[in-house]
């Protein structure tokens, strides 16, 4: 059986015109995808039950006692981490962010490693973004910076820049300028009209050369900034002041980079500056799949995207204090619930020795980094596969994501759920 | 040699993100891709081991020519290899410098540990059931 209009759930484009073939609930063939998708929908390499860890050794042991397993561990926990959440749906991130509060613990999702600090700059200066229809459509000159879309975000130029046609911009391939600016030349780079190889974390003073020269000020600017020659700087500049409509997407070459959300905020005051002359947007390249909506759950219960602390009884958030790797770093959670991530794999090294250190509790379908540090594995069903959900696509569209085949597996919403009524149930609730 | 690393994706290492035990996710995230002519100043020739430390520790990867990156440079993507060399200090940021740690390179005939074996060497207990890949 052929489905169509499939829901990809890998990364934040969330490309929904995918055509997969279902034969005996098992997905045959991809049409539509990227490496990253058929992988993801082909892939079967799944843990087969939940595995609880004994001493030196793993028993496999069933979904009941599973979680009152994991039930009796956070209830324990003083302090119990709540991390991951970006690759699940909304449904499960909402139970996520009710379990934190009443357990009094830590809620956190991966946008604290990927674009949090991007976050952080939009809560100071705001953030002038759109669509991606609205780019697609529209801009005539787009912009790569730190982000490498091709090996990222494999379809991102061909549905909405580069390769795409607009409605306003027919001949899309020669209409649209690309501009690519990165320290490492990617293939991204390769097919850029303009790439500005910058010295590696010399972005921001980059960001406030270019600002300088848009505000008619290129005599401050000296003969290179950060290993970009003034003359290409100008080029540039004259670029974007001439796009009818321009949109910068930015990656984590910004937020991990030297200055961090600093960059953000630079790079949205650039936009600012060039909206003085013209129409530019800019919007973050989420990677996960649903790692926007985590953002936006976390924010319509709590009032906080990520890192937020329930352990005064109202949501408190402090990135730098309640961030994960910094809750971690000073191992200060005495327990740890993984969803939808990986941070044996995804966190430094300081990191995974405390998450080994105290229970670890992780919902995942697959054997990762993580299960060699956990104390419990729950293998749950895969969204956009085997279970459906929302999903919030980069530029913060809501897409529904389908089920596909029949599966044996419980998802995340059900799994997290029994937990939640565990927990509230002894704690008299 | 010191180096600065850069970490980040690369669609081999996003293909077998969800197989991270095997041995096409090994090969990717313990590369370590270097301008050709850094590589000739380590003596070292593509595939041979360099044993990196950084912040956080030390960890043998193997490397890769890339002319895309700059000298100086090298590029490791995200994944435990890298993130064994990370600090985790953020400063007040929540993020760490995951694209701006000093690293020093030397050559060596060690082998590449397993995924398992760097969780291992974190605390954690080697799962080896039947379900690993």
């Amino acid at each position: 059986m052929k489905v169509v209009d499939v829901v990809c759930p890998f990364c934040g484009c969330l490309c929904d015109d995918l055509v997969v073939e279902v034969c005996d609930e098992k997905v045959v063939k991809v049409e539509n995808g990227c490496t990253l998708a058929s992988e993801k929908f082909l892939g079967d390499h799944r843990l087969q039950s939940p595995i609880l860890r004994e001493g030196f050794g793993w028993r496999e042991i069933g979904y009941e006692e599973a979680i009152s397993v994991a039930a009796d561990i956070l209830l324990a926990a003083d302090l119990p981490l709540l991390y991951g959440w970006s690759g699940t749906h909304g449904e499960a991130q909402s139970v996520g962010v009710h379990l934190a509060e009443v357990l009094g613990g830590v809620i956190d999702n991966t946008s604290t490693v990927c674009h949090g600090p991007s976050i952080l700059a939009i809560q100071e200066v705001g953030h002038p973004g759109c669509t991606l229809g609205q780019v697609k459509n529209r801009a005539d000159v787009v912009v790569y910076w730190g982000a490498n879309a091709i090996e990222a975000h494999p379809r991102h130029m061909s549905r909405y820049t580069t390769f795409t046609q607009g409605f306003f911009v027919k001949d899309a391939h020669l209409a649209r300028t690309v501009i690519v600016v990165d320290t490492r030349r990617t293939e991204t780079a390769e097919i850029a009209d303009e790439f500005v190889q910058v010295e590696a974390g010399y972005d921001y003073e980059i960001l406030s050369a270019l600002r300088a020269i848009v505000r008619g000020r290129e005599d401050v600017i000296s003969g290179a900034v950060g290993g970009v020659a003034k003359t290409q700087l100008i080029r540039v500049a004259e670029i974007c002041k001439r796009a009818k409509f321009g949109a910068i997407f930015f990656g984590l070459g910004l937020t991990m980079s030297a200055g961090k959300h600093k960059n953000i905020r630079n790079a949205i005051e650039l936009v600012e500056e060039l909206n003085r002359h013209t129409k530019w947007t800019i919007s973050p390249m989420r990677g996960h799949w649903n790692v926007y909506g985590s953002n936006e759950v976390f924010t319509w219960i709590s009032g906080y995207p990520f890192a937020v602390d329930f352990s005064r009884g109202i949501a408190f958030y402090n990135p730098g204090e309640t961030t994960s790797v910094d809750i971690l770093r000073r191992g200060e959670c005495d327990a740890c619930l993984v969803v939808g991530s990986d941070p044996g794999a995804h966190l430094p090294r300081a990191c995974a020795a405390h998450l080994a250190k105290i229970p670890t509790i992780q919902l995942d379908p697959h054997v990762n980094a993580t299960t060699h540090l956990a104390t419990l594995q729950i293998p749950v069903a895969v969204s956009g596969i085997d279970a459906e959900g929302t999903a919030y696509r980069m530029d913060g569209v809501p897409i529904r994501v389908q089920k596909l085949v029949e599966t044996k597996f419980p998802d995340d919403t059900e799994v997290l759920s029994a937990i939640y009524r565990r927990v509230r149930e002894v704690k008299g609730q | 040699m010191r180096v600065l690393m850069n970490t980040g994706r690369s669609i081999r290492q996003g293909s077998y993100v969800e197989r991270k035990n095997s041995q096409a996710y090994y090969d990717e995230a313990s590369a370590c891709r270097m301008h050709p002519v850094d590589m000739m100043d380590l003596g070292v020739e593509p595939g041979e081991h360099v044993r990196a430390t950084g912040p956080a520790g030390s960890v043998v990867l193997h490397v890769l020519p890339a002319d895309g990156v700059q000298r100086g440079e090298v590029f490791v993507t995200l994944g435990p290899y890298a993130n064994h060399l990370v600090d985790a200090e953020t400063r007040g940021t929540g993020m760490p410098d995951f694209k701006s740690t000093s690293i020093d390179l030397e050559p060596t005939g060690e082998d590449i540990a397993t995924v398992a074996m760097l969780m291992e060497a974190c605390g954690g207990v080697q799962y080896r059931g039947r379900d690993l890949e």
